[in-house]
């Protein structure tokens, strides 16, 4: 048997271990240029926010009629009302490292900085 | 009048002007005509995402092959059938879009493309016997269309399907609900068949990637507003045979076999979907010489292009607007104008 | 036999309380998967107390239940997908741990249980980039592994003095 002193030792190193990690992905000040909102994987609409000028928000809706409003500002996002009972993605607050997405699991929702593409729709 | 309401009215009114709502996007995702549809529209109307909605579904059932209710699976199944005024409209069209492209559209191709299995997805190589005897009856001129009566009807044996037009001009019926309702600003993308509305609310130009037919990434970027982008290629629907070959579902009118003339992609781009929707059938089956040509006489489309051989070729319209992707193994050509 | 079914029954009823009122508090983090979870102090308690096949009775019967009761379909594919991973890890963990570890046990049945949710999650979302959350939550499981370790670990030490 491994004596509680070795576990507590391996749980300790685990808790730093993890608590820089998060810190480090969490602690980024900075934006995401363009962000990309998915519904179960799939593109819903990607925006630059360099360019929004004007705060506007956006509504999206998954099939079984779950809704997060989604707060575009310029250079920053934020889903600022969902009718899902945990309120995470509210909670959460603006994006503003692009390593952690801001998610709705309930409704499979994922805002979430671009990788390569920018794009608008892919004609296919 | 107490003057101390003043204050608090005074502020109301100031709130009220401040609260001046920014354009808002509404995003709704319909699963019609066999695909999903993803419509972004800027609006304040909560009304109109449900109005498109019920356009899609109404159109839908008027053009499907398969529901009974459908005028279109009347007219095939009974020869004959009266038309709404939509189908009226786009049958029409289509048939134009036949002559046009001189038979390489053809809206009685239905029973082969049915024949090979791609309206079940259970695939099969028909005998070259099959083929012949079914292609008898693959003519567009004999459909007989009365645009004053709005019925049609069928030689024995003949069925059609608005499915390669329909698409779009769904797209060009949605642009045109939400241009009604003063949307100066729309992304509609109907399972691959992109439009847009104006440009982006900040006005700046949509980024439409265009799908590379050889990978899953896309070949290159165009940057559009107001306009229907609509591709067609090999790599949408298809399976391969025993011995390795690839059939794909874009079949050739007059050999009744997969179209396989030089291209791998084509893709329109016009002011209207249903135009877009046809042309790009078209050019896929006409392979790159006819399609260039094609282009030349009419110059009322832009268009892109893609060979076997990895040559994209494009519209001199699209000259400033379209990028291939950095790295891209395709090379680049501008059409000239003779 | 009836013994057995009232425990089950009494267990299932605890466990489904101690979730739904959880439930109704509001993330003390607001990263998706990170809560205490008090619902393990009865998995523990079973997993030590009863064999492993009424342990998995219960569980699965409060996740189905809480489920339906919290309305939320998709609550069900992320609790189960975390209940199975924990519930195997700490079934494994049972034979290496000592009567004084039964926490030891519960921080790596949470720990099992995050990494089960972000799974599903990145599964059910289609987001592989959701793994930059794991550090998060296994700091939240630690923690959270060690609180409901040691309430189980109390409450087995109170009913069974040897």
């Amino acid at each position: 048997m491994i004596k509680t002193k070795t576990w507590i030792f391996l749980f300790s190193l685990l808790l730093l271990g993890s608590g820089l990690a998060a810190g480090l992905l969490f602690s980024g000040a900075t934006t995401a240029d363009v962000v990309e909102i998915r519904q179960d994987g799939r593109l819903v609409q990607s925006i630059d926010l360099t360019q929004v000028q004007e705060s506007y928000s956006l509504v999206v809706t998954d099939e079984k009629g779950g809704s997060n409003t989604i707060l575009v500002e310029p250079g920053r996002i934020c889903i600022s009302h969902a009718d899902c009972p945990d309120q995470v993605c509210v909670r959460r607050g603006y994006l503003t490292d692009s390593a952690a997405p801001i998610v709705c699991l309930p409704h499979r929702l994922v805002i979430q900085a671009a990788g390569e593409t920018d794009l608008d729709a892919v004609a296919q | 009048m107490n003057r101390k309401l003043f204050l608090p009215l005074g502020l109301l009114l100031t709130l009220c002007a401040c609260g001046q709502a920014p354009a808002e996007a509404k995003t709704s995702q319909l699963f019609a005509m066999d695909t999903v549809m993803d419509l972004t529209v800027y609006t304040e109307a909560d009304s109109l995402m449900e109005d498109a909605a019920r356009l899609v579904s109404r159109l839908e059932r008027s053009l499907s092959t398969t529901d009974s209710h459908s005028e279109i699976y009347k007219a095939n199944t009974t020869g004959s059938a009266a038309l709404t005024d939509s189908t009226s409209q786009l049958l029409d069209r289509a048939l134009g879009f036949c002559e046009k492209t001189d038979g390489a559209l053809d809206l009685s191709i239905y029973p082969v493309v049915r024949d090979w299995g791609f309206t079940t997805d259970s695939y099969q190589i028909p005998s070259q016997s099959e083929l012949s005897s079914l292609l008898q009856n693959v003519d567009y001129t004999r459909i007989i269309y009365s645009s004053d009566q709005k019925t049609v009807s069928l030689p024995q044996g003949m069925e059609i399907d608005l499915g390669s037009v329909a698409k779009g001009y769904t797209s060009d019926r949605l642009i045109q609900l939400f241009r009604e309702n003063g949307v100066a600003s729309a992304l509609l993308n109907l399972g691959g068949n992109v439009h847009t509305l104006g440009t982006k609310p900040d006005g700046s130009l949509w980024r439409i990637g265009i799908q590379d037919p050889l990978g899953d990434s896309y070949l290159g970027v165009l940057s559009t507003a107001d306009q229907a982008v609509i591709t067609s290629g090999g790599y949408e629907r298809f399976f391969e045979g025993e011995d390795g070959t690839v059939y794909w579902h874009i079949i050739d009118p007059k050999t009744g076999y997969p179209a396989k003339n030089g291209l791998i992609s084509a893709t329109a781009i016009g002011s209207e979907g249903v135009y877009c929707d046809a042309l790009s059938t078209a050019l896929f089956i006409m392979g790159p010489e006819k399609a260039i040509a094609f282009w030349r006489e009419h110059q009322d489309f832009e268009a892109i292009l893609v060979s076997e051989e990895k040559e994209v070729f494009i519209s001199p319209g699209l000259a400033g607007s379209f990028q291939l992707t950095e790295g891209s193994p395709y090379h680049l050509t501008v059409i000239g104008h003779d | 036999m009836i013994n057995r079914l009232t425990r089950m029954g009494l267990l299932t009823a605890l466990a489904l309380i101690i979730f739904m009122v959880e439930a109704q508090i509001p993330p003390l983090v607001p990263v998706p998967g990170v809560k205490l979870g008090l619902a393990n102090i009865i998995t523990v308690y079973a997993i030590f107390t009863l064999g492993p096949r009424d342990t998995l009775l219960i569980l699965l019967s409060r996740i189905f239940l809480g489920s339906v009761f919290s309305g939320q379909m998709m609550t069900f594919f992320y609790s189960l997908s975390g209940g199975i991973l924990c519930y195997l890890v700490m079934l494994l963990m049972r034979k290496l741990v000592t009567r004084r570890q039964i926490w030891v046990c519960s921080v790596m049945g949470a720990i099992a249980h995050n990494i089960g949710q972000i799974i599903a999650a990145i599964l059910l979302a289609r987001t592989p980039a959701l793994i930059v959350y794991l550090p998060v939550l296994l700091l939240s499981g630690l923690l959270s592994g060690a609180f409901t370790g040691l309430c189980a670990q109390l409450v087995v030490d109170r009913l069974h003095q040897p």
